[in-house]
């Protein structure tokens, strides 16, 4: 045992410093796509996406990242309007937020108050309860890689818990599929007040490239109230944790 | 262990005299027989006595709608092609035979309305219900608990239903398909390149293992080769998400075992390997490299930076894994737990490390080398004792072979020199074809076909659901606190299983 202390010794501090800090952005990570152009656009623009992420109306083009699957198509395609960036503090509290580009109409959605204005001791403190409802699985791992010494998300009082009546945040993967449909309705009713859901990953805030098949409700707000998307294919651990921060209220989508 | 390779022309030379004007046609180490229907099981466990080993059976529509049963037999893809008529609904079941084709038979009943006659188990699979319990062990003590499908922990979901008496688990009954999302039918339509992304969405940890998979079928239906280069790059992408899955599995192991240290230890190692994955293509897990005709990226990290980065990565990871393996809090929980023997594991068509765990040497990259493995040198690793703790040895063993694999790719890129073509254009053309590669959880077959340039149909044969039945086979003697190691050991996703 003190063999394993002095080789954890060893390695010093390798924990990021966010949300105090930003975390260093690796040049040429695929972390969401920019529009970099919206004017002049084509309508065929629209058919480069196989999510249907790009939306076109009047030369004005504008893109769901809650649809996009980071695949890339349209970055090969039209270098000169979309392009790759690293940035990670993507999350949003309504599912417009995550639509960027031309005036998407920005609808009234109702959003709950974050976790930490509706109780305040819950700023310090939250548990989470991790539902898979359907991922290809490379959400789980960017999931738990936030307890590793790189996120450590001890240290900003997130913790996770195997009790759904322990829990105040559901963070759900997947598009939701008809056999996890019932034990994630399930899993959500009997978590105490206040509660916040977190939409983790693309697929779980549309369904990504499964949306259409009839197998998938087609993201997680069409079961249950969602409080935070976090858009990504997978979304990185650091993105995750934006997005988990933004529940808590710890940190504000206009903060920025 | 060093191997010797079946010869193919031995394979060929017995299929041709077994099945006389069956043989139809053999390119690039396949060879398809026509059948019908009526004959298909017969034929079935002819091969089976020979050795061949199941990989699955599905309904492809070129060049006429059949039925198709493939085998790896021998070096080489063996299928047994029987044409289906407009009004077949029912055919003599496999698994009456071969318990390996049971999962597949009741997933091609669900999905085409075949009916395999004389079925032992044939209920539907693909949408479960979690509440559908039953009990098998009836008695004034025992108990059913579901595991599952909601997980204690951050995994994916599956249930295992465990009938108890309080201790020992007495039957297990594991149930995959909750997280199926019916993605084969969603290629129907796509083109051969979206077809990769999707590939890479049907187990997001083995992304790199499905594009090339897919991709491999898609270049052996147009009979193209992609270029060297991309070839090595594949590898080198592949063996990095070999090295991640490994870890992954000793991480979950080290938190069974509660040794926080380690787990920090072997989470900062999967960690880095993640990194590294992203500064070489901007993606975590390797995603939009592979394409059908070579690969799409720009290498975003220089060869020789990799180079030096390995150099780390072993040296830290040697240490680690020695003081892992010693440390016997850990290794007393592995030893023994979840036992296999080599007759269960051929019986149920086991692959990848799991299967080289019981000593049965079959690996794809092997048997039927692709791509660059057929010019790199590496042992297939195997152990004897088919444990949890043997499946943790072989997969230490693969990632030694792995570092190995990758700076042979890097040095023959280096040679190579500058960058001539990564990818070629595809052809317009028609036809099927089967692409396979040895993914982290062990073999795994695509089977594609293509018309007007688009993707008509896809079958994936996913190792991790050859592998759900002998977790279950594995339970013996083994009490409830075994339950997670032993999950844990055989490292299977559930997404690929499901689809």
């Amino acid at each position: 045992m003190l063999e394993w202390i002095a080789r954890g010794l060893r390695k010093g501090v390798v924990t990021s410093r966010y949300p105090r800090g930003a975390e260093p952005e690796l040049d040429g990570f695929h972390g969401r796509v920019e529009i970099v152009e919206t004017d002049g656009a084509r309508d065929e623009l629209e058919a480069l996406c196989p999510t249907g992420a790009i939306s076109v109306s009047g030369g004005l083009v504008s893109l769901d990242r809650g649809r996009c699957i980071l695949c890339g198509a349209c970055v090969e395609a039209e270098p000169e309007r979309f392009r790759f960036s690293p940035a990670y503090e993507t999350a949003s509290r309504r599912r417009a937020g995550v639509v960027v580009g031309a005036s998407v109409e920005r609808q009234l959605e109702a959003v709950r108050l974050p976790l930490g204005e509706q109780a305040r001791p819950l700023r310090r403190s939250i548990h989470i309860r991790h539902v898979d409802a359907g991922s290809d699985g490379a959400e789980e791992w960017e999931i738990s890689a936030l307890t590793n010494p790189y996120y450590d998300m001890q240290r900003l009082g997130l913790y996770f818990t195997l009790s759904p009546r322990h829990a105040d945040v559901l963070l759900v993967t997947g598009g939701v599929t008809r056999s996890m449909e019932k034990p994630l309705e399930r899993a959500y009713e009997v978590m105490p007040e206040p509660k916040a859901v977190v939409a983790a990953g693309t697929d779980a805030c549309s369904g990504g490239f499964a949306a259409t098949t009839g197998e998938i409700a087609g993201g997680v707000d069409r079961v249950l109230p969602v409080d935070v998307y976090v858009p990504g294919s997978p979304p990185s651990p650091i993105a995750l944790l934006h997005g988990l921060l933004l529940a808590a209220g710890v940190v504000t989508e206009d903060g920025r | 262990m060093r191997l010797e390779r079946a010869s193919t022309d031995h394979a060929q030379r017995f299929l041709e005299g077994r099945f006389r004007g069956a043989l139809e046609h053999a390119p690039d180490g396949t060879t398809v027989l026509r059948l019908p229907l009526g004959a298909l099981d017969r034929a079935a466990v002819l091969l089976a006595d020979e050795g061949a080993r199941f990989i699955s059976v599905f309904v492809a529509a070129a060049p006429e709608r059949s039925l198709v049963a493939a085998f790896a037999f021998r070096g080489q893809i063996a299928a047994l092609r029987a044409p289906l008529t407009e009004d077949a609904a029912a055919y003599p079941a496999l698994s009456l035979h071969l318990p390996a084709a049971r999962l597949a038979e009741r997933e091609l009943h669900d999905r085409e309305g075949l009916t395999p006659l004389g079925h032992p188990e044939l209920t539907p699979a693909l949408r479960p219900d979690a509440d559908a319990l039953e009990q098998r062990i009836v008695g004034d003590e025992t108990f059913v608990i579901p595991y599952g499908p909601i997980r204690s922990g951050i995994f994916e979901a599956i249930q295992h239903v465990v009938e108890t008496g309080g201790e020992d688990v007495l039957a297990l009954e594991t149930r995959p398909y909750f997280k199926h999302r019916g993605l084969e039918a969603r290629f129907g339509g796509l083109e051969p390149v979206q077809g990769a992304v999707l590939a890479e969405r049907i187990a997001g940890i083995a992304s790199v293992a499905h594009a090339a998979a897919f991709s491999q079928a898609v270049e052996a239906a147009l009979r193209i080769d992609p270029p060297e280069q991309a070839a090595l790059w594949r590898t080198v992408h592949a063996e990095l998400e070999r090295l991640a899955n490994h870890l992954d599995v000793a991480t979950k192991l080290a938190e069974d075992a509660a040794l926080s240290v380690a787990v920090a230890r072997f989470g900062i190692l999967k960690e880095d390997t993640m990194r590294v994955r992203a500064r070489l293509c901007g993606s975590r897990f390797g995603r939009g490299v592979v394409v059908p005709g070579g690969i799409a990226t720009t290498q975003l990290l220089d060869p020789a930076e990799l180079r030096d980065w390995l150099g780390r990565f072993e040296h830290d990871l040697v240490r680690d894994r020695r003081l892992l393996l010693r440390t016997s809090s850990f290794t007393d929980r592995l030893i023994g737990s979840g036992r296999l023997d080599r007759t269960t594991v051929e019986t149920l068509g086991g692959v990848g490390p799991v299967a080289r765990a019981v000593g049965i040497s079959t690996d794809a990259r092997f048997e039927r080398p692709y791509g660059a493995y057929e010019r790199l040198g590496f042992d297939v690793v195997t152990a004897e004792n088919g444990d949890a703790m043997a499946r943790l040895d072989v997969r230490f063993g693969e990632i030694r072979e792995s570092l190995h694999l990758i700076r042979q790719a890097l040095d023959r890129l280096q040679r190579i020199g500058e960058t001539t073509r990564l990818r070629m254009d595809l052809p317009a053309g028609e036809g099927g074809g089967f692409g396979w590669v040895e993914a982290p959880q062990g073999e795994l077959v695509y089977w594609v076909e293509l018309a007007d340039g688009r993707i008509r149909r896809v079958h994936v044969s996913s190792p991790s659901l050859h592998n759900w039945p002998l977790f279950v086979a594995s339970f013996r003697g083994d009490v409830l606190t075994d339950f997670s190691f032993i999950e844990h050991s055989f490292g299977l996703t559930a997404a690929g299983a499901d689809r």
